[in-house]
């Protein structure tokens, strides 16, 4: 929370922040890693990648790295090893690999053309469970007065453990929603011959269930240095109403992780770029290292962070009812199976609390 | 012809004045001939105060005198008849003509001048000060040539002003540190009435936390400076406050567009204690919550300032000052944090003057600076508190060996104690969730003995050396970590603790600091000056942002910590043209700088108990040119400056992965080759004028990003180096006009001001960065932080 509040921006008077055209040097392709390995069942996800230029929005398309042999070795001496699926540059372990707590793992890469690399050894700590989670509505100011920012916050309560050092990593897991529809405000299209615009009531279907699938996923991170054995409530998700998503029931899962403090300091970069905001107080972008080293030239610069986690999963359902604010709801004047990606039927984990 | 007709007419209106006014007769004759000690004393008609810095110049002898603290002057003059000249800035020149026939006294009041359209003078002191004094780099500046210039948000502003001149920069638009010749914000001692302060600014730097109307004058010394200062690398700015008339009550207030504020002066025992109280606040949260910020229309700011000065004269040789300075900002971020700081000082100041030649100076100050960071979002909730606390004492004597051979010399002394930061929990929902922490106090004592001989040969050869020697110890408690040696010093590195008990030793440093200049005129139009300067500073602002930032920490040299030290040298050329109403400079400087502090990616400073292992040792070098030329007299005066200067840093490491850029010289942060400035006076009438100030700046030095990457949906940038793109050039035009309300006679003066920033609405890029949000692609965005011309409107009444 301390380092929150210092990262938030502070700009005065008549400022502003417009998108800029700078003449950027043509981007390295430099070998990127990403991905973390957890104590639940597999399969774990290893993406590789190649960076490129920063530039404006048409330059510096990001390549996936294909048929690499990628494996994991543990210190007790175990090799397991990661195989690429459909989508080229994700490598996957076998379902049944788990992360042992108390174990070190190493990631390692050989590439096509016979380059190969190795992250440092990560040790697994154990994380304490989450106990309960809840959520509230926020308001944030935008630019736009008549339209300010709302979102819903969650927060994770558990006990720090006393006994030992540890440093959080929360990931909020893939979002499901009740997409509510209007089918029975459904209009004939403007080209229609006899009856452009029209009113044509639809009987099916105004309930579907809708999947998640922006981009951008957020992430916090905290350290026990300053609450080392307490109870804690701390904010470990944000998720923006669009207007549809919190109409009726929200499922996300909140993933509470104990990483190493190699990993949380190269969180903490990435979050600090992340909160960039160009403002008179922050500091000078960092140079982000990570773990991973090339063993046949070791001048040679590798991006991305190898992570290794133990995991605490609790799943939290948002109903519109318990939500204080809202934006204005968007209406789907149609079946909501148009909407692509929907189904009638709940996912297998859909399970939300009776009360 | 014209010409000599042109003469005539000058002759015979110079000898009109002189026979128009009365002789006066000064001392009681009792036939003394020789060493006639006449002393004087220079107030203003109207509101009592004393005139400092005022030029007297007995015009026979072509011999002048500038007037002291309390606006006193001293001549030793033949039995004669003599014609003094006074001058002083802002108001009417004074031709006194008098017949010294014994020791005597004058007192003299001078009336200040209404936009007089042909007498404007911008710098008060000797016309020829620049030429004739040994003195180099050095800037004094009064507050009645600063309120020429376009005001900043409806006031002058003290900093502002001060990086207009030459060698002088500042990070960007909002930013309160100064960067002088190369130096870092941290570099400079700010004394106002000879107590440190460690944050000069209100809003982060939108204004100083100087109230200009308490302030008699400012010097900036920034080449050679005087051995009675030491313990920062740059510079040093001596702000001395004004004390209150000895004769009568008077009075000032200010209505601007974001703050008012208001003083009172007067005597308490007429002629011996006058009282001078100042207080100035801000209301700017109107304007915060109208702006379209959405974080600043959520914040609250307010800041306010206080002086209080009581002047006591025990005789015209003895006087006493005590001054108050107290300066408040608070600041809530987007509603649940609230940064607040406070400067505030006392200072004892004691003058004396015994027999003819000795002159004492002794300044006791007790000076404290306390930073806030209060958190009350219902989450954790925490006050972390910091602060400094200087308490000093400082002893200087002046002898004058003769006319023009004077030597200075004493000692300083003080004891700084630095909080460093203190987590308090406060109780959020039920109970406590944060842990309380506190870094170690920090204890040191920064010492000084010097002395300064200045001596002239004749008009044209003059040279003025000195030595101080700077003593510094760090004492304990403390628990020092001890790290492996031949490894970089980090967390994993440490071998050991060793504790230190209460005023324990812990490291102590010392070294010698000469300064010398020399200057030689060619006539009284021309001279040359060089010098070489050496200082020491032992404290350091630990801050990774590119200004002084709520967030810095001050941090006393230790075992890892060594001090700064910066050697200067410099060279001037200094030619006046047409009788002193231009004055032009060349100067040129090379600086090196040890022990200057870079820092590790992603540094965290605060709540650091090992701040060590966040930094990497470095070393910096800095050269430049400057280029100055003012006009003095006329209907329109002003100056241009241009500077060209670079600034370096280097990182000195044995170890792979503490290298910056190579282990390569690279910009520093504040680094801008190109530095031009344009400021402009214009007397439209007797009661109205206008001034103008243009300033173009090369683009600071920024690092773009070397490649894109992702993680977890985030592109990412990586910056391998530092500092080596740029922003683009800077440059800003203001304006202001300036108008005076006559009549009701002279007690009810209306000043209107209007001034206008950024009159062509340049979106000067504040930063450049590179940004993944929800909604665009990941790409580069511009921050301008004063994006329009923004108007303002002040009044202000002096009665």
């Amino acid at each position: 929370m301390l380092k929150r509040s210092l990262y938030i921006l502070l700009l005065f008077t008549l400022s502003c922040i417009d998108p800029y055209k700078v003449e950027i040097p043509e981007g390295e392709q430099l070998l990127t890693v990403e991905g973390f390995i957890t104590n639940e069942p597999g399969p774990h996800l290893i993406r590789l990648t190649r960076s490129d230029t920063y530039g404006s929005v048409f330059e510096g398309l990001i390549r996936p790295v294909t048929e690499a042999k990628v494996a994991l070795r543990d210190s007790e001496g175990n090799v397991t090893f990661l195989s690429e699926e459909v989508e080229r540059g994700s490598y996957f372990t076998p379902a049944g690999f788990q992360v042992q707590v108390g174990r070190s793992y190493i990631l390692q890469i050989e590439l096509q053309n016979g380059k190969t690399y190795s992250s440092l050894p990560e040790i697994a700590n154990s994380v304490p469970q989450i106990d309960s989670l809840s959520y509230e509505s926020v308001r944030t100011f935008t630019s736009d007065r008549l339209n300010d920012k709302v979102g819903t916050q969650i927060y994770a309560y558990f006990k720090d453990p006393s006994d030992q050092t540890n440093f959080y990593y929360w990931r909020s897991g893939p979002g499901d929603y009740v997409l509510v529809a209007n089918p029975e405000l459904y209009t004939l299209p403007p080209t229609h011959p006899t009856n452009p615009r029209g009113p044509a009531p639809k009987d099916c279907c105004d309930i579907c269930f809708a999947k998640e699938n922006s981009r951008i996923q957020s992430f916090a991170i905290a350290a026990d240095e300053s609450f080392n054995g307490l109870s804690q409530k701390i904010p470990v998700a944000y998720i923006q109403d669009d207007g549809l998503r919190f109409k009726r029931t929200y499922r996300t899962e909140i993933l509470q992780m104990a990483v190493s403090r190699e990993a949380y300091r190269f969180l903490r970069l990435v979050q600090q770029q992340i909160n960039i905001t160009g403002s008179v107080f922050d500091q000078p972008p960092a140079n982000i290292r990570g773990n991973i080293i090339g063993l046949t030239d070791p001048d040679e610069v590798v991006l991305g962070y190898f992570i290794v986690a133990s995991v605490s999963r609790m799943p939290l359902y948002i109903e519109n009812s318990r939500l204080s604010e809202s934006v204005t709801p968007r209406i789907i004047p149609d079946d909501c199976l148009t909407v692509p990606g929907t189904t009638l039927d709940p996912p297998s984990y859909w399970n939300p609390p009776r009360d | 012809m014209r010409k000599y007709l042109l003469l005539l007419v000058l002759f015979s209106v110079c000898h009109l004045t002189a026979y128009s006014q009365q002789k006066t007769v000064i001392g009681r004759d009792i036939g003394q001939l020789k060493d006639i000690k006449i002393g004087g004393r220079l107030t203003d008609q109207i509101t009592g105060e004393a005139l400092v810095g005022a030029t007297v110049t007995v015009r026979e002898l072509n011999k002048t005198e500038v007037t002291n603290t309390n606006g006193s002057f001293n001549l030793v003059l033949d039995r004669a008849e003599y014609v003094l000249e006074i001058r002083y800035v802002g108001y009417e020149t004074i031709i006194y003509p008098f017949v010294a026939v014994g020791d005597g006294r004058i007192t003299l009041t001078m009336i200040q001048e209404d936009f007089d359209l042909d007498d404007v003078v911008v710098f008060g002191s000797d016309p020829e000060k620049n030429i004739r004094s040994t003195e180099m780099g050095a800037v004094s500046i009064n507050m009645n040539t600063l309120k020429e210039l376009p005001p900043f948000l409806g006031e002058v502003d003290i900093i502002r002003s001060i990086a207009t001149l030459p060698g002088v920069s500042q990070a960007g638009e909002a930013s309160s540190g100064l960067n002088v010749r190369g130096g870092g914000a941290d570099q400079n001692l700010i004394l106002f009435a000879g107590a440190p302060v460690y944050n000069p600014s209100h809003l982060f730097g939108l204004f100083t936390a100087f109230n200009p109307d308490m302030v008699n004058e400012f010097t900036l010394y920034k080449a050679i400076i005087p051995t009675k200062f030491g313990g920062r690398g740059s510079s040093i700015l001596d702000i001395t406050p004004r004390s209150g008339s000895l004769d009568r009550w008077g009075g000032d207030f200010m209505v601007g567009t974001v703050s008012g504020k208001a003083s009172l002066n007067g005597p308490i025992i007429k002629n011996h204690l006058s009282a001078k109280v100042g207080f100035r606040g801000s209301y700017i949260n109107w304007l915060l919550n109208s702006l379209n910020n959405p974080d600043l229309r959520s914040s609250n700011a307010n800041f306010n300032d206080m002086n209080g000065i009581l002047y006591g004269e025990i005789n015209e040789n003895h006087n006493v000052t005590y001054s108050f300075y107290r300066s408040y900002d608070d600041f809530a971020l987007a509603s649940d944090t609230t940064i607040s700081w406070t400067n505030m000082s006392h200072t004892l100041r004691y003058q004396g003057k015994f027999g003819e030649r000795t002159n004492v100076d002794v300044i006791g100050f007790y000076t404290e600076y306390d930073f806030s960071i209060f958190n009350k979002s219902g989450i954790n909730n925490f006050d972390l508190q910091s602060g400094i606390q200087d308490l000093g004492l400082r002893l200087n004597f002046t002898y004058n060996l003769g006319e023009r051979n004077k030597i200075s010399f004493g000692a300083d002394s003080k004891k700084i104690t630095i909080r460093p930061g203190d987590l308090i929990p406060l109780p959020s929902d039920g109970e406590s969730s944060v842990l309380p922490q506190s870094v170690q106090n920090e204890f040191g004592r920064e010492s000084g003995v010097y002395a300064q001989h200045e001596l002239e040969f004749g008009e044209k050869f003059g040279i003025s050396y000195g030595l101080r020697y700077d003593f510094y110890q760090y004492f304990g408690p403390r628990t020092v970590r001890e790290y492996a040696p031949n490894l970089p010093i980090s967390n994993g590195t440490v071998i050991g603790e060793r504790t230190y008990g209460d005023g324990e030793l812990i490291q102590s440093y010392d070294g010698l600091g000469p300064r010398a200049s020399f200057r030689y005129s060619f006539d009284s139009k021309t001279s040359i000056k060089g010098g070489y300067n050496r200082m020491y500073q032992f404290i350091h602002l630990i801050s990774n942002t590119a200004t002084i930032a709520p967030t810095d920490v001050w941090k006393l040299s230790d075992q890892f910590f060594k001090p700064q030290i910066v050697d200067q040298l410099s060279l001037g050329v200094y030619k006046n043209f047409k009788g002193n109403i231009f004055e032009t400079s060349v100067e040129v400087y090379y600086k090196d700088i040890q022990n200057v502090i870079d820092y590790k990616d992603g540094a965290r400073l605060l709540l650091q108990n090992n701040l060590e292992t966040e930094i990497i040792p470095g070393q910096g070098k800095a050269y430049g040119a400057e280029f100055y030329v003012k006009k003095n007299l006329g209907r329109t005066t002003g100056w241009a400056s241009y500077t060209y200067s670079r600034t370096f840093r280097r990182v000195i490491t044995p170890f792979e992965e503490e290298i910056v850029n190579d282990g390569e010289w690279y910009p520093a942060n504040f680094d801008k080759p190109h530095d031009l400035t344009l400021i402009g006076n214009y007397k439209l009438a007797t009661n109205a004028s206008f001034s103008a100030t243009f300033s173009y700046s090369t683009g600071r030095p920024v690092s773009f990003p070397e490649a894109k990457f992702d993680f977890a949906g985030n592109s990412l940038a990586y910056f391998p180096n530092r500092n080596l793109q740029r922003l683009p050039d800077f440059h800003r035009l203001d304006i202001s006009f300036n108008f005076k309300l006559k009549g009701k006679g002279l007690f009810y003066q209306g000043d209107w001001t209007f001034a206008i920033m950024n009159v062509y609405g340049r979106k000067n890029p504040y930063s450049i960065f590179f940004a993944d949000q929800p909604g665009s692609p990941p790409q580069p965005y511009r921050l301008a932080i004063l994006g329009v011309p923004l108007p303002t409107l002040s009044y202000s009444v002096k009665f």
